[in-house]
């Protein structure tokens, strides 16, 4: 399959697992400054990510959340990167309890894939809770890691 | 089973906005709703995540089914909810 590694757009530093937001805007932020910090997006995509949270939550259900700009903000984006920021405290997200997000850049239609695989993830309630309380770096690639069922 | 196909008007197709607003209209509908890909995968409507997973472009098609009271009244507004481009703010 041509799908782009979630693993490969997830840069070590851009793992940040323990993070306390007074905020759902505050928690975008910090996803933007993290993907400003990995050089996938200008400054101007962290406004295209709170005109998004503005228009429709994020949220996506097993405490996760997916920040991600506009359509308009994809021009500040110069390469398609993931971040994951973990709040153990929680962040309320319109009465949803949030512990982890994992904020996107995505440039062009790879957006879609991306999502996909992410959502393939959290699909599977052992694997989201893992995510939610993931310590290490190592943990989050690991269930990022598409598993191959080449046991057998 | 009450059923529509219909293709997915949304220029970056159904996820993100489009994605969100279609879950959320689809758990207010009263009555379960399906959604089945093209591909045959079949997911619960008003869960975002089931949604996403599927990760349907733009143009693509996709048929809505839902059983019971309403289930045609629920499944037209969806239809037209996927016929719009929901992704123009």
């Amino acid at each position: 399959m041509a799908d782009t590694a979630l693993t490969s757009l997830l840069a070590e530093e851009s793992i940040q697992l323990d993070r306390t937001a007074v905020d759902r805007f505050d928690a975008v932020r910090q996803c933007g400054a993290a993907l400003v910090a990995a050089g996938a997006v200008d400054e101007s995509y962290v406004d295209a990510m709170i005109q998004r949270e503005n228009t429709v939550s994020t949220f996506v259900g097993e405490g996760v959340a997916i920040p991600h700009g506009t359509l308009a903000g994809k021009e500040s984006v110069k390469r398609d990167a993931l971040v994951v920021l973990r709040f153990p405290e929680g962040v309320d997200w319109e009465g949803n309890a949030v512990s982890v997000c994992v904020g996107i850049a995505a440039a062009g239609g790879g957006h879609i894939a991306l999502l996909s695989q992410l959502a393939e993830i959290l699909l599977d309630p052992a694997k989201a809770e893992q995510l939610r309380t993931a310590t290490s770096s190592e943990q989050v690639y690991a269930l990022l890691t598409p598993s191959d069922d080449d046991d057998d | 089973m009450p059923e529509r196909t219909v293709s997915i008007a949304s220029s970056v197709g159904l996820h993100a906005r489009p994605a969100s607003l279609f879950s959320q209209a689809a758990a207010k509908a009263g009555v379960p709703v399906t959604l089945t890909t093209k591909a045959g995968k079949s997911v619960n409507a008003a869960s975002i995540l089931g949604i996403l997973s599927l990760g349907i472009g733009h143009g693509e098609e996709v048929v809505l089914k839902a059983e019971g009271d309403g289930a045609d009244a629920a499944l037209d507004s969806l239809v037209e909810l996927l016929s719009t481009d929901l992704d123009k703010e």
